[in-house]
């Protein structure tokens, strides 16, 4: 029997953020659907309000024309809605067969049976009687798939199932997803990456700051337009007028920048080599999750690598902490404004003491000195036009913006020679966006260079003079912001190549 | 058909005021959850409360008792307030105590026949840097091998109390003590002066308070504390501040050691006079409670050690008048931290009851 799910007008508020507005999709049997966005787009809200682990504030669910009522987990469960998740929710200690009799309603016996039916079919090759922490994490992945299996399902939703596989995994994986999806279930995969829906999807909804923005077959898609409609290719028309000046000095050069890390949800770095020139604007173009977090807090000092080389104003400083880097005239603004770059429980004053740079005698002796923080403070609040003039005030009361312009005047107040900063117009409104990028411009016009890392590419093209796209951990080579399109970083951003 | 939605939610402003002002809530709920046990017993709630809380205070002796049952519970107190307000869950006070109190009572039987002013001193540091060399046990585990300080910290209390235990009854006990598991009494100059003529209250409270004014200067006034306080609050943003993280792990631990380690002699050398096997009563576990009723903050933890010492005392009078066991300390001491993080739970989120028509949910 054919399926047919229909998503009507759901909504879904957070305090501060709108992360499903009005969606509405339709998606029938004998078809592989993607759902395409950014991290924080709303894809994995939405994804959740189908599983029922969160209810939205508005809209319904129909199955073949029967409104859901998707209160929980189970509930999605009665409806043969089934769900791999990008974490697994398996035991790691127990053995796959136990994993997957824990919730089943039948006899060891017959259950056996049955799963080995479905290895059979499906040509999975896993041992029912290992633990599971023995798996790899393609199997760990085959494992939930089989529960799903066992329970007959009539939608089978997988979040982002391949940021934990290997390659050969990945094409085992959407050889078992075609054949369910020929056996009458539907498929709603979810993802950010470019290729994977184009290899195997049929038709794709990108969505956007918690909006659908698009459907369409994929046969009529390519990586770049699928791209710009990921990441939105609204040009803006004040640009900054762009240095190329090959005779300035280099200020800072990284050379060999390899990163690797054991954990799975962490992008590995290889071997990254780029360099930065006085009063210029380095912009690092890519859809999230392709190392970015990594690479900034490399260039900040958080992760140190071995064999990294990275000269700042002719010194090697691959070894020092952010503190120290900091006495170098280096600064930093995270991506991270709530939980990284400010703490909301403390005081304006108290975060902007966080900057305890070297001739701020914020720490005489190690004695806090609160005068001299607070003068200090007051001068940010007034120079950078944050919306308050008491240092006493806890930052959480701060709106983003005024957040957003605290930290980069306590990181700007040191007249720092080399600003890396990380998608700092992140969720701001138009007017606390426009305030940062003349700032941002202003500093390159004083002959101080910045590292723009952003997922936004009309903030990339709007402020860099040269833009290199970041891809999986790679660079690509970094060109001229006068010679780059919006297509072709969406190209590079996708894992295509130009020339 | 009605749909009630329960939803939790967190309040965004706390007043100061009203966060140090549930501890009393809390003291005011124990006391009435108390009087409700009693009356379950079969005691006059009115009265069992009379003998638990003020009887034991009604004379100075009891009040001598008072302060100093306080002052390792405030010592120790103070000490873990380093630890938890940075996010380190130093479990393990009691062995810190323990391992202080061995090493301040062996320099203490090295002198068992000697006199001298210094003799004192000696000991006093001998059990803090004991104290110390524990907690950097745990310390070290964590910042090297990643292990979890509270599994740690927490076994060995139980290493510690085996270790005082083999020496009491091995190579420490007293030649001339018939085989009990106790070492020789201390010498007088070993001993901490009394306050005053048959009190036992003695010079160790000085250490205390002057711990409280220590304490209570590094946390606010100096750099030191204000790693300690952003690295409890988030520590992403200590790491991106470029705080030694390492480092001040292992500091926080050395002042909270050092703060038990003091704790251990003050008894061994104060009350009790000698080692033997049970030199504390669970000091330094309660010590964990009276840290969270003081809210970590300096002088809240004098406070809260006064009331939970009365705990201690209340359970002595209760066993003596009521015939009722002496655990009923711990029972009163539970109750406190209950009702402390139920009404913290009410402090920081607010509780919506929002009923809805079914047929609303679409609209």
């Amino acid at each position: 029997m054919a399926t047919d799910l229909r998503i009507s007008n759901i909504s879904k508020i957070y305090p501060g953020c709108i992360a499903n507005d009005n969606v509405s999709l339709q998606f029938k049997s004998g078809k592989i659907y993607a759902l395409l966005g950014e991290n924080g787009a709303g894809k994995s809200t939405l994804v959740k309000i189908l599983s029922g682990v969160i209810s939205p504030d508005n809209g319904e669910v129909f199955l073949n024309e029967k409104n859901l009522k998707l209160s929980s987990p189970l509930d999605a469960k009665k409806n043969k809605i089934g769900m791999v998740f990008q974490h697994f929710n398996l035991f790691e200690t127990l053995s796959v067969f136990e994993n997957l009799s824990i919730d089943a309603t039948e006899d060891n016996k017959s259950l056996r049976v049955r799963i080995n039916e479905i290895l059979k079919k499906y040509n999975f090759s896993i041992d029912l009687d290992v633990p599971v922490l023995n798996l790899s994490a393609g199997q760990k992945q085959k494992v939930e798939i089989i529960r799903c299996l066992l329970r007959s399902p009539k939608v089978l939703i997988m979040d982002e199932p391949t940021s934990v596989l290997t390659e050969q995994e990945t094409e085992e994986l959407f050889i078992s997803l075609k054949k369910f999806c020929d056996e009458g279930i539907l498929i709603i995969y979810i993802t950010h990456k470019l290729k994977e829906v184009l290899s195997l999807c049929d038709e794709v909804a990108v969505m956007r700051k918690g909006k659908v923005v698009s459907v369409s077959q994929t046969q009529n898609e390519k990586v770049e337009t699928l791209a710009n409609k990921m990441v939105g290719q609204k040009l803006g028309k004040i640009k900054k007028k762009i240095k190329i000046s090959k005779n300035k000095d280099e200020i800072f050069k990284v050379k060999h920048l390899n990163f690797y890390s054991d954990d799975p949800f962490e992008t590995n770095l290889v071997n990254l080599n780029f360099s930065v020139k006085k009063g210029e604007c380095l912009g690092i173009a890519g859809i999230s999750g392709n190392g970015q977090n990594e690479l900034f807090q490399i260039l900040s000092g958080e992760i140190i690598t071995p064999n990294t080389s990275i000269i700042f104003r002719n010194k090697e400083i691959a070894k020092l902490n952010p503190k120290q880097r900091r006495e170098y005239l280096m600064a930093f603004s995270p991506e991270d404004r709530i939980s990284q770059a400010a703490v909301p429980e403390l005081k304006i004053y108290e975060n902007v003491a966080l900057n305890n740079f070297k001739s701020s005698n914020f720490f005489e002796k190690g004695l806090v000195n609160e005068r001299k923080i607070k003068e200090h403070s007051k001068k940010i609040l007034s120079d950078f036009s944050v919306n308050t003039d008491n240092v006493e005030l806890k930052s959480q009361f701060l709106s983003g913006g005024n957040l957003q312009k605290l930290i980069l005047g306590r990181e700007l107040i040191t007249a720092p020679e080399l600003l890396i900063c990380y998608n700092p117009t992140w969720g701001l409104d138009v007017g606390a966006i426009n305030y940062i990028h003349e700032t941002l411009i202003k500093i390159n016009d004083q002959e101080k260079s910045t590292i723009l890392i952003s997922t936004d590419t009309e903030e990339l093209l709007k402020l860099s003079d040269r833009i290199a796209v970041i891809y999986k951990g790679k660079l690509s080579k970094i060109m001229p912001s006068d010679e780059v399109t919006p297509e072709k970083l969406g190209i590079l951003m996708g894992g295509g190549s130009i020339d | 058909m009605e749909d009630l939605l329960i939803r939790i939610e967190k309040r965004n402003d706390v007043p100061t005021t009203l966060y140090f002002f549930t501890p009393f809530i809390a003291i005011i709920l124990t006391i009435i959850g108390g009087g409700i046990i009693f009356y379950a017993l079969g005691f006059n709630p009115a009265e069992a409360l009379k003998f638990y809380f003020i009887t034991p205070i009604s004379n100075l002796y009891g009040f001598s008792e008072l302060l100093l049952k306080a002052t390792p519970l405030c010592l120790i107190a103070i000490g873990l307030s380093f630890c938890f307000k940075s996010n380190n869950w130093n479990i393990g006070a009691e062995g810190q105590l323990t391992f202080g109190a061995i090493v301040g009572g062996g320099v203490a039987l090295l002198f068992y026949n000697q006199e001298g002013f210094y003799i004192l001193p000696l000991i006093i540091i001998a059990g803090a840097i004991g104290g110390m060399i524990f907690a950097l046990i745990p310390a070290i585990l964590k910042t090297y091998f990643n292990t979890n300080e509270i599994l740690v910290s927490l076994m060995l209390v139980y290493v510690s109390k085996l270790i005082l235990d083999y020496l009491v009854v091995g190579p420490w006990s007293n030649p001339e003590g018939f085989n009990f598991p106790e070492t020789r009494q201390f010498s007088d100059s070993s001993r901490m002066p009394l306050l005053f003529d048959g009190l036992r209250v003695h010079a160790g409270i000085f250490i205390a308070l002057a711990a409280v004014l220590v304490s209570w200067f590094v946390l606010y006034k100096t750099y030191l504390g204000f790693q300690i306080k952003v690295s409890g609050l988030s520590l992403k943003t200590a790491k991106y501040a470029g705080f030694k993280g390492k480092t001040m792990i292992l500091i926080v631990f050395m002042i909270s050691g050092a703060c038990a380690g003091l704790a251990g002699v003050g008894e061994i050398t104060g009350p009790i006079g000698q080692l033997h096997r049970m030199i504390s009563p669970d000091y330094g576990f309660t010590a964990i409670i009276v840290a969270f009723l003081g809210r970590l903050n300096p002088f809240g933890i004098i406070f809260a050690s006064l009331v939970v010492s009365l705990t201690y005392l209340g359970a002595e009078t209760a066993q003596i008048f009521l015939q009722i066991p002496q655990y009923t300390g711990q029972v009163f001491q539970g109750m406190i931290l209950f009702f402390l993080l139920a009404s913290d739970y009410l402090l920081f989120f607010k509780v919506k009851i929002l009923s809805l028509k079914k047929n609303e949910l679409g609209h």
